[in-house]
């Protein structure tokens, strides 16, 4: 089927638009065109085809390596695509960038089919497979050859189709005129053209409600699909109030399932916390921390120029860097995104390298960083100084941070009895509850009956009190408390410990949840960690363990790329370029040594053409086109002898025939006697026909 | 391990069965839009950054549209099949099909497809080639080839029909590559019908079940002086490979003294009116043994196809007016085929040929029993071996202890060599020669 007249010349026209290349286009279609008016053509011989090929898929290699290695702002020049306002995903541009470009880097190979003098491209010159065959074989029959042009339509229109979906219906109605236009010579001769029109006209309308019907899916999907996201993934923080597990029974089990990857960057340190939200309010009898009115307002955190970077205290600069990988399992309602509270080492200063497609950060004054956006989001965390953005310590008249629930303050007033640190400063005081808990305190992860609230004790008085064991949720809270009570304000912290080493970094899992205390140092006006959990609770944690936690491992590790695909957080680029060492290797080992090949095959190919047909190398033929030259040239397939009969009529060579006739026997002879000439004959002819040739040369013209 | 296998199988099995039904339910210009449409399916998943989902769906209402317009095809016919006796491996076939148009309304732009017999293998005969190739090719090892589909018969190319006319009648060359030798079924043909847009068809089946006996590949041999001399053949050409004793006639001469009585020649004397008796001479001609040797795991060996071929080459080739050829080899019995000097002629030898198949429940001893048997009554012996091991350096070193004129021809597959031949081949170049799938016909032309 042969592609229709300027069909090639309207699609690259078509993609050239498309792409902001118009001109480009244009000029590529008219030269693939053009030899429908130049009768000149090349002769070019499959080796040819595939060095050619070799040069494109050349090229293809080095624009992909131009495009990886530009950043991710996007290169300057052809590289850059004048209609990409946007450049929201690296990853996305850089592929579109590639394909977009795949109609001018094929374009020498189609071009070179349209100029040969062979109307097709001979198969073994793309497929190695097909060429590896052939070689193997010395399979001599011409090749098979294809027509590329229908490829390289559908190759142009294609990626005329590589770019940012704006909503315009132009892509839509060409590619609808140039695949009418395509398959026009392929209709059934059977239906008139009305049928073929209405058939068409139909499968457009259908091909149009389709496109409608797939982008409005498409939103809902997406919707639904970070919706869903946000419940299946694990218990997502809540700003507002951190619900307990005291006074429950039964035993924790959280997931081994892992939410967070970090990695310090350029020899930090790694943080010990990672911090999500810290409240102010203890409601008792629902064993709930809540934030509070004040400091739950999140405002705005304006972005760097260019976006990718996000300033949460100014004035600080952190040396220490962490690479932070975490899922935002809420959703926001009113940017129909994503959305969660992102977890921070404690002072962190500065959000590096926060992708493009993170629509907005916000902060309040707790301490709790908001992220909306994409799914996942890997940025890098500048922290390691005293100083945090949670505000100071609640001076209205609530003293949040200073609050004590009444029905707690009793166990706590005798905890403080017992622990004899009245008239003791900050420093000891401090020192005192961290010994307290760590000698009279065990973790467990159990909550058994004694636990349970009774009717004159609350499940923390009880821990206090009677069961002294717990939890990081009952530590976390009889800290803070205790702390209030001796004076200090203390604030309730959540998020995760960093513990478990992985690679050049570190895994948080679900179980890795942690809950701490935040006092304030009054002396330095910060805020510090101080965690009285004992810090056996990790290896208890560990303990439980299963088996079968490197299938969960390997599961998230799945989990995670795909949801840096979905999110476009991938360094997918970085793997193609990897990926295109062996490709690049062994391109360059089939250009340089299957040359060397090939070379070989070929002798070995004369040497067996020689065998098949003995005598070709006559001296005879030398004679015979001299003959020829004066003017009795042999006809096809006419016998040596009646030729020479013709050419010795001339009365000048009389002379010469009956040599010539001597000669042309022993030329039978070596040509066609199965025994062949030996060797004294062999020379014989050698030397016979060499005085003949000079004798022609002295009788002349 | 076998459960992974059926499932491989299966996996086979269903995908080469869509695969064959798309090729037949779709045009060319079909295929080039299904292409097109996975390809869109493929790339355009992000519809924010690229619009190429619009061409999936444009692409999808094609396909959808011309499948359904595939269903419309109310028409009846009759077809005939000229088909020829015998076709050859690795040589088209041409034939004629000539079709009848048995309604009154005319049918043009028809395409006529064969049908032939489902190719694919049963689990077990599979199984044995998937198992013979991982003995054969090692994982991963990009540099070795992999054998094609040896369960593949013959490609056949769709044939144009030209208009019919109501209730008229049209013949169409049909062009068909054979494969692989032996039974080639046809069990109908089908026309096509394009849908309006021209990319799906409209198949009607009509039944038209034939066979044709597909003969073996033969390559080209020189003009070779087979290896033996001439040898007294017991009772002529007529009697030479069967039983009982008799003396060939030669011609009338005068009584002498001492002849039989029994050889006179009444009729003679009584024309000529003294004793003339009839003279005899014994036969004496050239006999050879082409021995193939059918002892092999692997069914659909590749090396038994060579061996075949090489068999069959020296069929053809050998027969002359003046010598006798007998087929040696081993299938479910022991068999031996002679023909020459009027006795059989080489296409029955290749029809024996095209349906030898490797016998895995019987040990080489079973053939060199035969040969041994047959050996006196040869002037030499063509080997064709499958490999070279001890039995058959045995039964080679036999068969020249005997003083039986040797060709032994042992088929290597691509890339490999004999071990253990290297002091048989020093000793004699010209009577152990290893023919490399590949190379053969090279090989085989340097006989003299």
């Amino acid at each position: 089927m042969k592609i229709p007249p300027f069909l090639l010349l309207a699609t690259l026209a078509f993609w050239g638009w498309q792409s902001g290349l118009l001109w480009i286009g244009v000029a590529l279609g008219v030269v693939i065109e053009s030899p429908r008016f130049i009768k000149a053509r090349f002769d070019l011989a499959d080796e040819d085809f595939r060095r050619i090929w070799n040069l494109c898929v050349v090229l293809t290699l080095a624009v992909a390596a131009i495009v990886f290695t530009t950043n991710d702002e996007g290169g300057g020049g052809l590289i850059s695509n004048p209609t990409v306002n946007n450049a929201s995903n690296a990853t996305v541009h850089t592929a579109t960038t590639l394909l977009r470009w795949l109609p001018m880097t094929l374009f020498l190979f189609v071009a070179a089919q349209k100029f040969s003098e062979r109307g097709g491209i001979p198969l073994s010159a793309i497929s190695l497979t097909f060429r590896r065959r052939r070689h193997k074989t010395g399979d001599a029959a011409p090749e098979r050859e294809v027509d590329i042009s229908y490829p390289y339509f559908m190759a142009c229109l294609f990626a005329a189709g590589f770019h940012p979906n704006q909503g315009a219906p132009t892509y839509f109605w060409g590619q609808c005129i140039l695949l009418a236009w395509a398959i026009w010579p392929a209709r059934s001769r059977r239906s008139g053209i009305f049928i073929w029109l209405a058939a068409l006209t139909l499968a457009v309308a259908i091909g149009y409600g389709g496109t409608r019907s797939i982008g409005l899916l498409a939103q809902v999907s997406q919707g639904f699909d970070a919706r869903l996201l946000s419940w299946m993934l694990q218990p997502k923080t809540d700003s507002k109030q951190s619900m307990t597990s005291m006074g429950r029974i039964g035993r924790l089990k959280l997931s081994p399932r892992i939410v967070i990857r970090l990695e310090p960057i350029n020899g930090s340190p790694a943080p010990a916390y990672l911090r999500e939200a810290t409240y102010h309010s203890y409601h008792s009898p629902s064993q709930t921390w809540q934030s509070g009115a004040a400091g739950n307002e999140f405002v705005d955190v304006p972005a760097e120029a260019g976006g990718l970077n996000w300033n949460l205290l100014p004035s600080v600069t952190n040396h220490s860097v962490a690479r932070i990988a975490c899922y935002l399992n809420g959703w926001s309602a009113d940017l129909k995104v994503p959305e969660g509270l992102l977890p921070l080492p404690t002072g962190s200063s500065r959000l590096e390298n926060v992708p493009l497609n993170i629509v907005a950060i916000k902060m309040n004054h707790t301490g709790a960083v908001m992220a909306s956006g994409p799914g996942l989001v890997i940025f890098n965390a500048r922290f390691g100084g005293d100083a945090t953005f949670d505000s100071p310590p609640d001076a209205s008249t609530n003293l949040w941070d200073l609050s004590v629930p009444t029905n707690e303050a009793a166990a706590l007033d005798k905890v403080i009895l017992e622990m004899k640190i009245s008239g003791t400063n900050e420093e000891q005081k401090f020192q005192a509850v961290q010994n307290f808990f760590a000698d009279k305190f065990t973790y467990s992860t159990w909550q058994g009956s004694d636990k349970l609230a009774t009717i004159n004790a609350t499940p923390l008085a009880r821990f206090l009190l009677s069961s002294r064991s717990g939890h990081c949720e009952y530590f976390a809270t009889a800290t803070v408390l205790l702390l209030r009570e001796l004076g200090i304000p203390a604030r309730y912290a959540v998020g995760y410990s960093v513990h478990e080493a992985s690679g050049q970094g570190y895994v948080v899992r679900g179980r890795d949840a942690h809950a701490w205390c935040l006092a304030w140092n009054s002396r330095k006006k910060i805020w510090e960690d101080f965690d009285t959990t004992p810090s056996s609770w990790i290896a208890t944690e560990e303990q439980r363990a299963s088996m079968w936690q490197w299938v969960s491992d390997g599961w998230s590790w799945l989990r995670f790329q795909f949801a840096k695909f979905r999110w476009g957080q991938t360094h997918l680029r970085q793997y193609v370029l990897w990926g295109m060492v062996p490709v690049l290797t062994a391109l360059l080992f089939q250009i340089i040594f299957r040359r060397r090949k090939r070379k070989t095959a070929a002798g070995n190919k004369n040497s067996v053409e020689k065998f098949f047909w003995p005598g070709l190398d006559s001296e005879f033929y030398r004679l015979e086109k001299m003959l020829a030259a004066r003017g009795v040239p042999r006809q096809p397939s006419e016998p040596l002898a009646d030729w020479l009969e013709h050419a010795l009529a001339e009365p000048a060579l009389a002379q010469l025939r009956a040599p010539l006739q001597e000669l042309l026997r022993l030329h039978y002879r070596h040509r066609f006697d199965p025994n062949g000439l030996d060797e004294a004959g062999r020379k014989l002819l050698a030397q016979k026909v060499r005085e003949c040739l000079e004798s022609l040369t002295r009788l002349g013209s | 391990m076998k459960l992974l296998y059926k499932l491989i199988y299966w996996n086979y099995h269903a995908t080469s069965g869509v695969w064959y039904w798309a090729r037949r339910r779709f045009t060319l210009a079909g295929m080039c839009v299904a292409g097109g449409f996975v390809l869109a399916g493929a790339t355009g998943i992000d519809i924010e950054n690229t619009v190429i989902y619009q061409s999936f769906t444009l692409l999808l209402a094609l396909l959808l549209l011309a499948f359904a317009g595939s269903f419309f095809f109310r028409a009846k016919f009759s077809v005939t099949r000229l088909l020829p006796r015998f076709g050859t491996a690795g040589q088209p076939l041409s034939y004629r099909i000539s079709v009848k148009n048995l309604t009154a309304k005319p049918q043009i732009g028809l395409t006529l497809l064969e049908e032939l017999a489902d190719p694919r293998p049963a689990f077990d005969d599979w199984l044995a080639f998937q198992l013979a190739e991982s003995r054969r090719v090692r994982p991963f090892r990009v540099s070795q080839r992999r054998r094609k589909n040896p369960f593949r018969i013959a490609n056949v190319k769709n044939a144009e029909i030209p208009s019919l006319p109501p209730r008229g009648e049209v013949e169409t060359n049909v062009e068909l590559l054979p494969l692989r030798r032996g039974i080639l079924h046809l069990t109908g043909v089908s026309l096509a019908q394009p849908d309006p847009l021209g990319l799906c068809r409209a198949l009607q089946k009509i039944s038209a079940p034939q066979t044709v006996l597909i003969l073996p590949k033969r390559y080209p041999l020189p003009p070779i002086a087979l290896p033996g001399a001439l040898r007294y053949q017991e009772g002529g050409v007529a009697l030479a490979a069967n039983v009982g004793r008799s003396e060939e006639f030669v011609a009338l001469r005068d009584y002498r003294h001492g002849d039989p009585l029994r050889n006179i020649h009444w009729r003679s004397w009584a024309k000529t009116g003294k004793p003339i008796v009839k003279e005899f001479e014994d036969e004496f001609f050239v006999r050879h043994a082409l021995v193939l040797d059918t002892f092999d795991d692997e069914p659909n060996s590749e090396i038994l196809e060579e061996a075949v071929s090489v068999a069959a080459s020296f069929a053809c080739t050998v027969l002359t007016q003046e010598s006798l050829l007998d087929l040696l080899f081993v299938g479910n019995h022991s068999y031996c085929f002679t023909v020459g000097r009027g006795l059989g002629h080489a296409d029955q030898m290749l029809e024996i040929l095209a349906s030898v198949k490797n016998c895995a429940d019987k040990n080489f001893e079973m053939l060199e029993q035969l040969v041994l048997n047959h050996v006196s009554l040869v002037s030499g012996c063509i080997c064709v071996l499958q490999r070279w091991d001890e039995p058959r350096r045995k039964f080679v070193e036999k068969l020249k202890v005997l003083g039986v004129p040797l060709l032994v021809l042992i088929i290597v597959p691509p890339g490999g060599g004999i071990s253990g031949a290297g002091g048989e081949l020093v000793d004699a170049p010209g009577t152990i020669r290893v023919l490399e799938i590949g190379k053969i016909a090279e090989e085989l032309v340097k006989l003299k």
